[in-house]
């Protein structure tokens, strides 16, 4: 249990020597590279900067995010196994730049298990505690409620290779949580799962997490397990943080087209749209439908001065509705999936899903069939053209 | 059942494919005759009379049969002498030799060691350049090493091959367990010794094999570097029994005595590579179980 804290953090890998004669070869005034999702600088190639984050004692932070954005990397560094480069990072109000990974009461559980393959499950699971000299007889008592919290007792004897994919993250996690660590960091550890194991797994570990309640960080780029798990997500692109919030926060409230299009699934809907301001009100358009933006929306807008202009619309997949009028879009593909039918439409140049439930569903689609769909001025997200940023912000 | 399944397997082969699957067997089979021929050949020989082996091969008239060359070579008390000491000296040329190469190829393996460059320069050098016999001579007489079992261990005991292939296998044990080790607690040295060595059982084994076998079988530097009988190795000892039973062409003496020791001595040779290989082959067996391909298996997602 602690508090953790990130002050500006920024992770630079300097060149290596090859890259280092290159760098030298660059023209004076010519411009930085960008390469994939990497920031090549003259320093080297930064993977994460300007990371600003307060994490309160017990609470359970997720950094999500797609390949390549640094969300590991900053889970490797509050876990000692990178260094900084620049900034601060403070548990319990300790600077810990310097501190080795074993002096800083953190246990980590890796994507790939990373488990000793010549011990038994009690051995991994005992390591830690027997490498800090605790006697013999508490080891196993935390042993073995380790094991009876993650149920894995009866493989207590086993070695890694005798145990299916989702035990072995068990054992994983068990190794973390005997050391009862003031702060628990996970690095994708579901992504090696199937999805049953995976959703299994998730409970899981929400479970463990009122359990041996403790400061999580955990680290994953699935968006369900950030919304399922986090308290609060911190979504990253590109080695910077695109927003905080809770999972209700960047659901309704994303602050960029970023966050808008990796939070949700299937994705938000994308119109080219325009925002009109009329004295105090604001209404948004697109393909011949206007509605106007909900009360406290347009105090938001007011408040920042926004005025008319073209936008990004967005709106969510479930916000949308079917009806008579509204904007018009040919069907493309019909997904039925249960207690909901996905519709793909073609409209305004756009592929746009709605999510009918199929108990509103009045009839079935066909390829081709004309549809028109509305939605209401409290769902509508706008996001500046120029800038991609959500104008309420 | 299971033959005419896997009758059925090989006609389901394009025809392609089934003429290079018999060339492959077929040459796969030439290369074991090859190999267990000579073997066989050499146990038989061993133990048939000399004279009859030289007029007429080998034979299964087991009338013809004789353990002279073994008892020959058994009763030579120095061969006693010479097991023990191939015996201490492999042993301990081994076990000094694997942790030399382990402790080196560890620093070697790592990215973050300063200096790897210049040290594997300096290691890779000792592959092409040897100092040659009689410098080395001289620096084992010069060190007072001359006459003593560390002229026999120290040399050769640090190989820059087995280095490399030590920390080539390294290089395949994932950071992650490193790095879960050192979350752990573990310092490096705890790594090394309780994690990294016990799953790299298969590389030491191959190493530890290659390295017994090497000073089994060595005798030049034995020869070179060890006058006092007491401390020569088997492989030695065998040579000079070998050597006193050749014929000496300086020597007169009646044509039917020379030709008796020549085929005496052809006798002894047999005799003697089944004596010294003996020990190996029994060994053999006891490595296999080491050479475990899923020493690696549960640690990470594979």
């Amino acid at each position: 249990m602690a508090e953790v804290q990130l002050k500006n953090i920024k992770k630079v890998y300097p060149f290596i020597s090859g890259e280092d004669k290159k760098k030298s070869r660059k023209k004076a005034d010519e411009p930085e590279k960008k390469k994939a999702n990497l920031q090549i600088t003259d320093e080297g190639v930064v993977a994460v900067q300007a990371f600003n984050l307060d994490i309160k004692d017990k609470e359970f932070i997720v950094l999500v995010g797609p390949s390549g954005c640094g969300k590991s990397t900053t889970l490797r560094m509050v876990a000692g196994l990178e260094e900084i480069s620049d900034g601060e990072l403070i548990i319990d109000g300790k600077v810990m730049n310097d501190v080795a990974p074993k002096d800083r009461d953190i246990a980590m559980v890796f994507q790939n298990y990373a488990l000793y393959p010549h011990m038994t499950v009690y051995e991994n699971m005992a390591f830690s505690l027997k490498l800090r000299k605790v006697p013999k007889d508490e080891i196993d008592r935390k042993v073995r409620e380790a094991a009876e919290i993650l149920d894995i007792t009866q493989y207590l004897d086993r070695k890694p290779k005798a145990l299916s994919g989702g035990q072995r993250q068990r054992v994983a996690i068990g190794r973390a949580i005997v050391r009862a660590p003031k702060v628990m960091l996970m690095d994708e550890p579901l992504s090696n799962l199937d999805a049953k194991l995976r959703n299994e797994m998730r409970a899981e570990i929400i479970k463990l997490r009122h359990r041996i309640n403790t400061t999580f960080m955990y680290v994953t780029h699935d968006q369900t397990e950030a919304m399922t798990l986090g308290d609060r997500i911190v979504i990253m692109r590109d080695g910077y943080i695109q927003q905080i919030g809770t999972p209700q926060e960047v659901f309704n409230h994303p602050s960029n087209l970023f966050v808008a299009g990796f939070i949700g699934m299937p994705v938000m809907n994308f119109f080219d749209g325009k925002l009109t301001r009329e004295g105090d009100k604001f209404f948004v358009e697109v393909g011949g439908y206007k509605v106007e933006l909900a009360k406290e929306k347009e105090e938001r807008l007011l408040k920042n001065n926004v005025q008319s202009q073209p936008v990004t619309l967005g709106v969510r997949p479930e916000h949308t509705d079917v009806g008579e009028t509204g904007i018009a879009g040919k069907v493309d593909v019909a997904e039925m999936m249960g207690s909901s039918v996905h519709l793909h439409i073609s409209a305004e140049g756009r592929d746009v899903i709605i999510i009918v439930p199929t108990i509103d569903m009045k009839k079935n689609y066909a390829l081709g069939d004309p549809i028109h769909f509305t939605f209401g001025g409290n769902v509508a997200h706008v996001f500046s053209k120029e800038t991609d940023k959500n104008l309420e912000f | 059942m299971t033959k005419r399944k896997k009758k059925s397997e090989f006609q389901k082969l394009p025809t392609g494919d089934k003429a290079l699957l018999i060339v492959g067997y077929i040459i796969l089979g030439l290369f074991v005759v090859a190999i267990i021929m000579p073997m066989v050949y050499i146990i038989l020989a061993s133990f048939i009379d000399p004279i009859t082996l030289q007029n007429s091969g080998l034979t299964f008239d087991f009338s013809k049969w004789t353990t002279t060359a073994y008892e020959r070579v058994l009763e030579n008390a120095q061969i006693w002498v010479g097991f023990k000491n191939a015996l201490i000296y492999s042993v301990l040329f081994t076990v000094l030799s694997v942790i030399v190469t382990l402790l080196a190829a560890y620093p070697m393996s790592r990215s973050d060691f300063k200096g790897r460059g210049f040290f594997n320069t300096i290691f890779v050098i000792t592959m092409f350049f040897g100092g040659g016999l009689i410098p080395t001579y001289l620096l084992i007489s010069n060190l007072h090493m001359l006459d003593t079992i560390w002229a026999i261990l120290l040399p050769g005991c640090f190989s820059v091959w087995n280095m490399i292939i030590a920390r080539t296998y390294y290089l395949g044990i994932p950071r992650d367990l490193q790095e879960a080790a050192e979350i752990d607690g573990a310092t490096e040295m705890t790594y090394f010794f309780q994690i990294l060595v016990p799953v790299c059982t298969p590389i030491i084994a191959t190493i530890s094999m290659w390295q017994f076998v090497g000073m089994w079988n060595s005798y030049f530097d034995a020869m070179i570097y060890l006058n006092d009988a007491a401390k020569q190795p088997l492989q030695l000892v065998l040579r000079s029994i070998l050597i006193q039973n050749q014929p000496d062409p300086g020597m007169v003496s009646d044509m039917q005595s020379t030709a008796q020791r020549a085929q005496m001595a052809e006798l002894l040779k047999y005799a003697t590579i089944i004596i010294s290989s003996l020990p190996l082959l029994i060994m053999y067996p006891f490595f296999q179980k080491y050479f475990d391909n899923g020493i690696m298996a549960g640690a990470v997602k594979g």
